[in-house]
């Protein structure tokens, strides 16, 4: 018996859960604010509470629209619902991430979030391609599987989902940073420096907030960030670039026409960081570099004059 | 041995003609009707589960035998000259026995643990403590009243002292429509003692709850425990199948109705700090019994209420901040020799309280289902926003109900989560608490760069303007009622009402006179800390506020008190 599943957003990769899942053999509804023309075997509806018979709901909107569209879905589901998000974002000052908020607004339990190296072509067109799944549920593992995974998908699993969390909105945040030093000429060794010790860096905040430092360094954090470097094309990699060529900040998100939150996950990141007394000199200058209070080769000396510790 | 005689031999009235329940009573009447049932029951649902699969039975069998010998090696005493030759002889036949053989062993050792777990009940023992217990603790409080309160109905001076809080009217209407599944926070050794008075002065049932077998070793509690339908936990035993026991017995206890209690802190708090990693063990055997019978199509709900026992004087505190000061602490599970097992300091503790209003305040707080959602009044889940939801949809997979431990291990952890939440919002700060705060933020924030250890010593050191200490009293209650009005917390009436300097007199008044050691102490117009480690057991308390309630220039010392809850 098919599964029924439900995708909440009709964006590049709520498009391509819907894809897969149709592809895999489930039943599938896709609900968005608009009338959408979708391949055939997919339904869609403007009607959130299309989703009141759906088994398994992807949750796949921006992170700036995940509160109210967590709240519509709130009037809509209960206990018996599986839900999984794909959110990179983190919401408000407090760093809310969005299962806690799926939590809050709903009554849904069974919670995970997709995250990893996998880009929406790759699923829609099923290219071999891995992703890791954060849940405490065992059988959500084995629903979002049998959902989208198959031979060409390998979903790893892992109890750690603030750690998934966590890592998959640092991600972002470093591949802007990537994408200036890349700009500003950087080499691959420098560019590896700069991968790893940030993502240590950001590991180390995340197990203040209750993340297993190796969360990140798997297919969540450092999987990611290669997938993102090695040519994926990420609007934060083309908005470090503009950083580099010298625009201002909101000058350069309007280069890239896309919603990139990395910076603003990183501000609240590293404010939390200073208040547990954590050190974190890559994001932080690098921050103080975008906001126009430090130069670039300022930045660079800064760093290479610190202290070099044990790994 | 008399230790062991009362441990494992319970003393029993006789019975000239067994008690018939009616109606009316409480669901634990019947509990001995059903006792043989429900041991029954227990062993045959562990032995089917071990017998499964031959590998595991044969692991089990192992692991009783290696632990037990390895404990009674350890105990020397007379259970070890009996029990030891059993167990030695059993490992070495283990690998040469059938699986016949193995399963009538299995049966035979869950048999006798589950004899040993289980309880008694004896109305007529039930009849007798709710009556006498609080008035003889009253007279204790007031030898004066003793005779006037044994003739009376209720005495005086307890209900002075034992404040109850929460919606007790939802409470009682749930209690016949369901298991009630309390879990306090753990903070002394009387906790199940003011938590049975608490339920009985606020028309709840009474429960049944795990005590630790070291408490059965004093023959009067030991009587009182083993006839109120309490079932023993030997926490030195580390058999996997013992633990398997005791969670499964609670589980079908509460599948069977029965409102249960239990402390999910798993032992006394010894810093004084709220609760927040919990031990999950019995708390999953409340989400499994809803499981289960929903799988079995019973429709008897489980709702767990979140309690918090606040107390202005801790009988225990001095030896429990020392324990968690020490390494010796980590490991010290069962304290055996603390004022608990003093009658000299029950006498003193009881005389200080009297003349204390509100010195205990128990709070029951909302109802939840297993799954963390509120109950409304008729005690059906509802969202946040209000809509009814059937709880039975957690526990469907493609629309049917069945048993997954692993997603129910992953219900428990949440619901933990929850109730450590829960018990933030729901304590009840203490005048001694946040007069103790303040000092100890005073003691913090004039010795930068010292640590814990360090400032733990300045003992007389340390003096403060009382007119300033006041005025920062003052304004640390008005941030707390901030907080208050958030939801986020609860204070006493005292705290609500009190002046400032009022609430430092009260709090040195309860300190001194009762602890061995001075908290602080007046000295002219000054205020002088004594022993910084108890002022630390009581500011514990309010860590998870610490930063709010500072002001600006006191933030640095505020961080530093709030560390002291990272690991809590």
């Amino acid at each position: 018996m098919s599964l029924r599943i439900g995708v909440v957003g009709a964006g590049g990769f709520g498009q391509a859960l819907a894809i897969a899942s149709a592809r895999n053999g489930q039943d599938v509804l896709l609900w968005s604010r608009k009338e959408r023309d979708l391949p055939d075997r997919i339904r869609s509806s403007t009607d959130i509470g299309s989703m009141r018979d759906r088994e398994l709901i992807f949750v796949a909107v921006p992170s700036q629209h995940a509160v109210s569209v967590t709240e519509q879905l709130g009037e809509v589901v209960d206990g018996r619902h599986l839900m999984v998000h794909i959110s990179r974002g983190l919401i408000g000052d407090d760093l809310q991430t969005l299962t806690k908020v799926i939590r809050e607004k709903t009554v849904c339990r069974r919670i995970g979030v997709l995250a990893g190296p996998l880009v929406a072509d790759a699923l829609a067109e099923g290219r071999p391609s891995g992703a890791i799944l954060g849940t405490g549920f065992p059988e959500l593992t084995t629903m979002v599987r049998e959902a989208i995974g198959g031979s060409d998908l390998r979903i790893y699993d892992t109890k750690d989902v603030v750690g998934v969390e966590l890592a998959s909105a640092t991600v972002g945040f470093l591949t802007v940073i990537l994408g200036y030093a890349q700009a500003m000429g950087a080499e691959p060794g420098t560019l590896a420096v700069v991968a790893t010790r940030g993502m240590v860096e950001m590991a180390r905040v995340g197990q203040t907030l209750g993340a297993d430092e190796s969360t990140f360094m798997g297919l969540a954090g450092l999987g990611d960030l290669i997938a993102a470097v090695a040519g994926d094309e990420r609007p934060e990699l083309r908005l470090g670039r503009a950083l580099a060529r010298g625009s201002k900040l909101q000058a350069a998100i309007g280069e890239v026409g896309a919603y990139v939150e990395g910076f603003e996950v990183a501000r609240h990141l590293l404010e939390h960081a200073r208040r547990s007394g954590l050190e974190t000199p890559i994001s932080s200058t690098f921050v103080a570099v975008s906001d126009g209070r430090m130069t670039p080769n300022d930045a660079i000396q800064a760093l290479m004059e610190r202290r070099v510790g044990t790994e | 041995m008399l230790k062991r005689f009362l441990s494992e031999r319970p003393l029993r009235l006789p019975h000239i003609k067994p008690y018939v329940p009616r109606p009316s009573d409480p669901s634990i009447f019947w509990f001995n009707s059903e006792r043989e049932d429900i041991v029954a029951e227990v062993v045959s649902r562990i032995c089917a589960d071990h017998e499964s699969d031959g590998n595991r039975l044969e692991i089990a069998l192992n692991d009783a035998a290696f632990h037990e010998i390895r404990r009674l090696e350890k105990q020397r005493d007379e259970e070890a000259r009996e029990r030891l030759g059993y167990w030695r002889s059993m490992i070495r036949r283990i690998g040469k026995m059938d699986e016949a053989e193995q399963r009538r062993v299995l049966h035979t050792i869950v048999t006798t643990m589950t004899h040993d777990v289980a309880g008694n009940f004896d109305p007529r023992v039930y009849r007798f403590a709710r009556h006498a217990v609080p008035r003889l603790i009253g007279g204790v409080m007031e030898p004066s009243r003793l005779t006037k309160d044994l003739m009376g109905s209720s005495p005086e001076a307890l209900g002075r002292v034992l404040k109850v809080q929460g919606d007790l009217e939802h409470l009682r209407y749930l209690q016949d429509k369901g298991s009630l599944v309390f879990v306090p926070t753990h903070s002394s050794n009387l906790d199940s003692i003011v938590l049975a008075q608490a339920l009985e002065i606020s028309g709840l049932p009474p429960v049944i709850y795990g005590a630790g077998k070291n408490l059965f070793t004093n023959p009067i509690i030991s009587f009182f425990m083993h006839n109120l339908g309490a079932y023993r936990v030997d926490r030195r035993i580390r058999v996997s199948l013992y633990k398997d026991v005791l969670k499964l017995y609670s589980q079908v206890m509460i599948e069977r109705g029965y409102h249960s209690l239990f402390f999910p802190g798993g032992t006394r708090s010894r810093s004084g700090m709220i609760e927040r990693h919990l031990k999950l063990g019995l708390l999953g055997s409340a989400v499994e019994a809803f499981t289960t019978n929903q799988v079995r199509r019973i429709a008897r709900p489980v709702w767990i209420v979140p309690t918090t026992i606040n107390y202005a004087l801790v009988l225990e505190a001095e030896t429990l901040i020392r324990d968690w000061l020490t390494e010796e602490g980590q490991a010290r599970y069962i304290i055996e020799d603390d004022e608990f097992s003093r009658i000299d300091r029950w006498i003193a503790f009881f005389r200080k309280v009297v003349g204390m209003r509100g010195a205990c305040i128990i709070r029951f707080g909302s109802p939840i289902d297993p799954f963390g959602n509120a109950v409304d009044g008729s005690g059906q889940s509802v969202t946040p926003t209000g809509r009814v939801i059937d709880p039975g949809g957690y526990v469907e997979h493609r629309g049917k109900a069945v048993v997954d431990d692993a997603r129910d291990a992953a219900y428990t952890r949440e619901l933990g989560e929850v109730l450590a939440a829960r018990y933030e919002q729901d304590s009840v700060l203490m005048s001694t608490q946040v007069v103790a705060h303040v000092l100890f933020r005073n003691l913090v924030q004039a010795t930068p760069g010292l640590d814990l250890f360090a400032r733990l010593r300045l003992r007389g050191e340390i003096r403060l303007p009382c007119d300033a200490l006041c005025d920062e009293l003052g304004e640390t209650c008005d941030r707390l009622r901030e907080i208050k009005n958030r939801g986020r917390v609860r204070t006493s009436d005292v705290v609500d009402e009190d002046a400032p300097r009022e609430l430092l007199d009260r709090a040195l008044s309860f300190w001194n006179g009762y602890h061995d050691s001075i908290a602080a102490s007046l000295e002219g117009d000054h205020v002088v800390i004594g022993d910084p480690s108890l002022l630390l057991y009581y500011q514990n308390r309010l860590v998870p506020w610490a930063e709010e309630i500072a002001r600006p220039d006191q933030l640095l010392a505020a961080c530093e008190i709030q560390k002291l809850g990272v690991h809590r």
